[in-house]
């Protein structure tokens, strides 16, 4: 009988710091863990236990995957203590993964907020590596301040390549020159019909709930209005009760919703 | 021909001692206290046929409270662990090398037969199939199941908390368990519904004989009998309906809530509910990954990282509770959250169990009070 709960052991060969109480952590597993944007590994340290955690890369020909993850409790805390070449289990993947075919031929606009970036760097990834499927690729990224934001040298690099790139941080420090506010306060920065494009949103809460509002308020349709949602879960497969919301499992019906799955719900988004 | 068979009463502890030779013997067992509880049995007069509700349910021999899963192995020396279980720091863990550690599988493989169990817990545990075996299938519920043989027995002396027959899941079962009894005085009438149930009593045939006329007869009155005897006929339709046209006034759920005092004794005694929870345990020799009975009815429940808690309000929690099993099961499982078996009510200290509340909604719609 399989066993769904048995993770396989990867070993992590890289670390890199991404601002404050990030890192991104690439794990080497034996046998190749074909995962799709969106979707999400349960990441264990054996004697602390599991967590969620969503792929921040797009599956490739290497068997590695990369993860990115804030120190932000006991098991994550205990990641944090790992070195390269220490052993991290995983299982999975799990969830549905973005939709792609709501992207084809349309103008994106991908809304992040701290470490809501993860999710969504494969997805633009994606848009980079297949440039001739979509349209003009936004990104709104808010962070709390300059040394949260992640990806920053990676974001260097998507605006050479043709992303229109938009930060903002709720607080400036010194040597910051840009945008200060909300990332829902950047939206006459984007140069594309809302109406016709289609959002991938990841972030805070309150944030996902504020800028799908508003997207649809744009003109957006609501099934183009993409989000992915984060719940506390102990098994990742729809049976340990956690991530339950509305009639739906955010892990296996999800994580990936879109505005017309959710806005009903109250139970999900009133949370 | 039809599995029907009689049993006389002197032959049962034969029976089941014949049983006890291939499987574990769980029957309903009085505790020190005056619950009644399933426990491998050890002496076969002991088990209490006529008994109130077990609490908690017989789920826990497939779901049990406590669940080790996997445990990883590891030299001693490698880890310097207390010998006892303690409270893992973030900072503590296993650093060893790549691929030299053992997981295994703590698969419980044992066999059992469950005596006594009551027709709502059957229909509990038929919906639990559908639960844990339908996507992912959970290995550990599957494993159990499969090696699990359930002899019901049809209930003639229902629980004043009762009220399985308005849900159509007792007294008695029509179809889906392995082994039916129905007492007959001095005689069982026997039926068998799955291949196991069939199995098990085919080996032992010796013990049977065919039921006649007469007995089919008797079997009729006891039903017949059985479904009169309920105190309660509640219906879970209407609230649900009541609940669907959105005709709870606000402050419904708030003041059902206010009398939750967070205990999580219905989510225990419940034959339905499955939530879990699962933490790793630390030994000198390995960790071990278990799993734990956990209750949507506390706050930490949902928390997420950063300690954020979407649950933090009670009535949200309440209201998920009622939700869970009286609209999202009808809509994905189509059947209510439910078998009547009245556990919540017995174990409930603020009075807001299934039944009550469920009576309360269908009064409003009574009097009127809706809007």
């Amino acid at each position: 009988m399989k066993n769904i709960y048995l993770p396989v052991s990867g070993k992590i060969e890289e670390i890199i710091p991404q601002g404050r109480d990030v890192s991104l952590f690439r794990v080497r597993t034996q046998m190749p863990l074909d995962h799709a944007p969106g979707q999400f590994f349960m990441v264990s340290v054996w004697g602390a236990g599991e967590v969620p955690i969503s792929v921040a890369s797009l599956s490739g020909e290497d068997n590695t995957v990369e993860l990115c993850i804030r120190r932000a409790g006991l098991v994550t805390g205990a990641i944090h203590s790992l070195k390269a070449g220490d052993p991290l289990w995983l299982r999975g993947p799990y969830g549905n993964g973005f939709p792609l075919d709501v992207s084809r031929g349309r103008d994106i606009v991908v809304v992040a907020g701290g470490i809501g970036m993860a999710p969504l760097r494969p997805l633009i990834k994606w848009f980079m590596k297949k440039p001739e499927d979509v349209g003009q690729v936004t990104l709104l990224y808010g962070a709390r301040t300059p040394d949260e934001i992640v990806f920053r040298e990676e974001m260097e690099d998507w605006k050479e390549r043709g992303i229109n790139v938009l930060l903002t941080v709720d607080r400036a420090d010194e040597g910051w020159k840009g945008h200060v506010g909300l990332v829902t306060g950047l939206w006459q920065e984007v140069h594309s019909d809302l109406k016709r494009a289609t959002a991938y949103i990841c972030g805070p809460e309150v944030m996902i709930k504020a800028a799908m509002g508003e997207l649809f308020l744009f003109g957006m349709p609501e099934e183009r209005i993409i989000t992915t949602l984060e719940a506390h879960m102990k098994c990742g497969v729809g049976k340990c009760g956690h991530c339950y919301a509305g009639p739906r499992y955010i892990c296996t019906d999800g994580p990936v919703f879109s505005y017309r799955e959710i806005k009903n719900y109250s139970l999900l988004l009133s949370r | 021909m039809k599995n029907e068979w009689i049993l006389e009463k002197n032959h049962l502890s034969y029976w089941l001692r014949q049983l006890r030779k291939e499987r574990d013997l769980i029957g309903p067992l009085r505790d020190e206290g005056k619950d009644i509880v399933f426990r491998s049995v050890e002496q076969i007069h002991e088990v209490i046929l006529d008994s109130p509700a077990s609490l908690p349910s017989p789920k826990e021999f497939l779901i049990p409270q406590y669940d080790p899963m996997l445990r990883l192995k590891v030299a001693g020396h490698e880890l310097a662990f207390p010998s006892r279980p303690q409270p893992v720091s973030p900072d503590v863990h296993m650093k060893e090398s790549f691929g030299k550690k053992r997981v295994l599988d703590l698969m419980d493989k044992k066999k059992r037969v469950i005596f006594g169990v009551r027709s709502c817990d059957i229909s509990a545990i038929r919906l639990l199939d559908r639960f844990y075996l339908k996507g992912y299938r959970d290995p550990y519920y599957e494993q159990r199941r499969k090696n699990t043989l359930f002899i019901s027995v049809v209930c003639n002396n229902p629980d004043p908390t009762c009220f399985c027959i308005g849900l159509g899941t007792g007294p008695y079962l029509e179809e889906g368990f392995d082994i039916q009894l129905t007492d007959l005085g001095n005689r069982y009438f026997v039926q068998a519904a799955s291949a196991e149930g069939i199995k098990t009593v085919r080996g032992m045939s010796f013990l049977f004989s065919r039921p006649r006329k007469t007995d089919l007869d008797d079997q009729y009155e006891v039903f017949l009998s059985a479904k009169a005897r309920f105190h309660k006929r509640i219906s879970l339709e209407s609230p649900r309906r009541m609940i669907l046209a959105g005709r709870l006034k606000d402050d419904f759920w708030q003041k059902v809530a206010a009398r939750c005092f967070e205990c999580g004794g219905c989510v225990y005694d419940c034959p339905l509910c499955t939530c879990f929870t699962v933490t790793d345990r630390r030994y000198p020799d390995g960790v071990e990954r278990i799993r734990l009975w956990d209750t949507c009815l506390f706050k930490g429940f949902t928390r997420m990282a950063g300690g954020i808690l979407p649950n933090e309000k009670r009535v949200l929690r309440t209201m998920r509770w009622y939700y869970h099993k009286l609209i999202h099961y009808p809509e994905t499982l189509n059947k209510f959250g439910c078998v009547g078996c009245g556990r919540c009510a017995i174990t409930c200290p603020g009075k807001i169990d299934m039944a009550t509340i469920a009576t309360e909604i269908k009064g409003l719609a009574l009097n009127g009070e809706e809007e």
